[in-house]
């Protein structure tokens, strides 16, 4: 019978391998689901916490799972360490705790590629079960502008960018297979208009902040569940006034 | 072309080919079939063929308006506060509190009306109240009123209040380039602990002029 599995973060390759020659089912348990409503574990995790991981708990929590790999070392936050502890407390199911150490860099073309950017997240976060990652050809792109951070909770932010928009951060490393790879998540492209962007209540915000202020036409923005109004107006004006976009009108 | 400014609570509106001026109308009692070619604003979208972004209003307004090649316009308006920053001539940053800094130009307007006070004749208290929005604000005025402040005291603690909020939210500059109703209330304007250079409440139409001029591709660089 076949095992549904959860994952946290970036596993390592060879758990992720073990799982592929098992035939698990596996479910990134950081990916939205359909009909799970955070707000109904409000009683085990405050309401002004990161997105990420509300989502997380809710999906270990609903999903009906015979396993979990979680993954808490340097490539994970405290915070996932944390709701790992509570999963633990709550689940029948084992959590198995994982520490991502993997440092070949895998490659990135999907981070740089033509595809539009909601596709390219798409495709990044569902490489994350992959151990080859992203199947397919992607023909690199001339870079127009960058996004620099993680897969936001609110995909619509990413429909503002142009399909020239390349990838860094850690999605970039998530594509390359290395979470905990510092050096290639501080990268950036200084030629490029670039949004650095981090989930509300993140560690994570500093990081992108200072980095937003040392890139000469950086931007940084954060954003919780949804995209809220004046965000989304705040990266459209800094796209259209950096050229990156034609002017939006409606 | 018919140019729209289309505030929460104020309208202001221009039109190209006429040599009068801008006129503002309170928005509610704008008539339903004024429209606008070009607009921006909260209700733009309503009553305008064509929606500008008010941060890129805002910021061509200024470029228009300003010489500077580094720095910062303020636009404190009814319901939410925008700045752009601008370093070397290009953009820098920018912010946009719809949210938690929300209707303090409301809130200072509805305290005016509520007790009967004119904010030309009050002082720039020494210190402030502390306010993280026109609601909680109003509470506070309200509190010291109850211990016995003076009305005309409360109110103006909570109208520096605000321009300390307004002026760290646009990173503290040393001046400030300041838009929107509020530069006609010589208490907020002289509440704002900068050299303030007040621009004026057309500043987003002169923006829509810019923007209209230029086919409506806006550029800084």
């Amino acid at each position: 019978m076949t095992e549904r599995v959860g994952i946290i973060g970036v596993p390592p390759l060879e758990t992720i391998r073990r799982l592929r020659d098992e035939r698990a089912d596996v479910v990134d348990l950081d990916a939205t689901t359909p009909n799970i409503n955070v707000e109904e574990e409000a009683r085990l995790i405050p309401r002004y916490y990161c997105a990420v991981l509300r989502t997380v708990l809710s999906n270990g929590l609903r999903l009906d799972l015979d396993r979990v790999y979680a993954d808490v070392g340097r490539g994970k936050c405290d915070g996932a360490r944390y709701v790992v502890n509570v999963l633990k407390h709550e689940l029948r199911a084992p959590v198995v705790e994982t520490r991502n150490e993997d440092s070949e860099r895998r490659g990135n073309p999907v981070c740089v590629s033509s595809l539009p950017l909601v596709e390219k997240f798409n495709k990044i976060v569902e490489s994350v079960k992959l151990p080859d990652g992203a199947a397919g050809d992607f023909p690199a792109s001339r870079p127009r502008c960058g996004f620099w951070g993680v897969p936001p909770r609110d995909f619509s932010l990413l429909e503002l960018f142009p399909p020239e928009t390349h990838v860094f951060g850690w999605a970039r490393c998530m594509e390359n297979k290395t979470p905990a790879d510092m050096d290639l998540e501080l990268e950036f492209d200084p030629e490029i208009p670039t949004v650095f962007f981090a989930q509300s209540f993140c560690a994570k915000n500093s990081i992108a902040y200072y980095l937003a202020h040392l890139h000469p036409m950086g931007f940084y923005v954060d954003g919780d569940f949804d995209i809220s109004a004046s965000t989304r107006a705040k990266v459209e004006a800094f796209l259209e006034l950096n050229g990156v976009v034609g002017a939006r009108r409606s | 072309m018919i140019l729209g400014d289309f505030g929460t609570s104020y309208t202001k509106l221009v039109d190209t080919a006429s040599e009068a001026g801008p006129r503002v109308v309170r928005t509610i009692d704008l008539e339903p079939g004024v429209r606008a070619d070009l607009g921006t604003g909260h209700n733009a979208r309503l009553r305008s063929d064509v929606v500008v972004n008010e941060l890129v209003a805002l910021a061509m307004g200024a470029k228009r308006r300003v010489a500077a090649r580094s720095f910062v316009v303020l636009d404190c308006g009814s319901r939410d506060v925008k700045f752009v920053a601008f370093e070397n001539g290009g953009f820098e940053r920018a912010g946009w509190n719809s949210e938690c800094g929300a209707s303090m130009g409301f809130s200072i307007e509805l305290l005016e009306m509520h007790f009967k006070l004119d904010y030309r004749t009050l002082s720039v208290p020494e210190d402030h109240l502390t306010v993280a929005c026109g609601v909680l604000g109003m509470s506070a005025v309200f509190d010291a009123v109850a211990q016995g402040q003076e009305v005309g005291v409360a109110v103006a603690r909570f109208v520096k209040g605000i321009a300390v909020s307004a002026h760290r939210f646009a990173g503290c500059p040393s001046v400030l380039h300041l838009c929107g109703g509020l530069c006609e209330n010589p208490l907020f304007v002289s509440s704002l602990p900068a050299t303030v250079n007040p621009l004026g409440r057309f500043l987003l139409l002169d923006g829509l002029r810019e923007i209209a001029g230029s086919s409506g591709q806006p550029r800084l660089t």
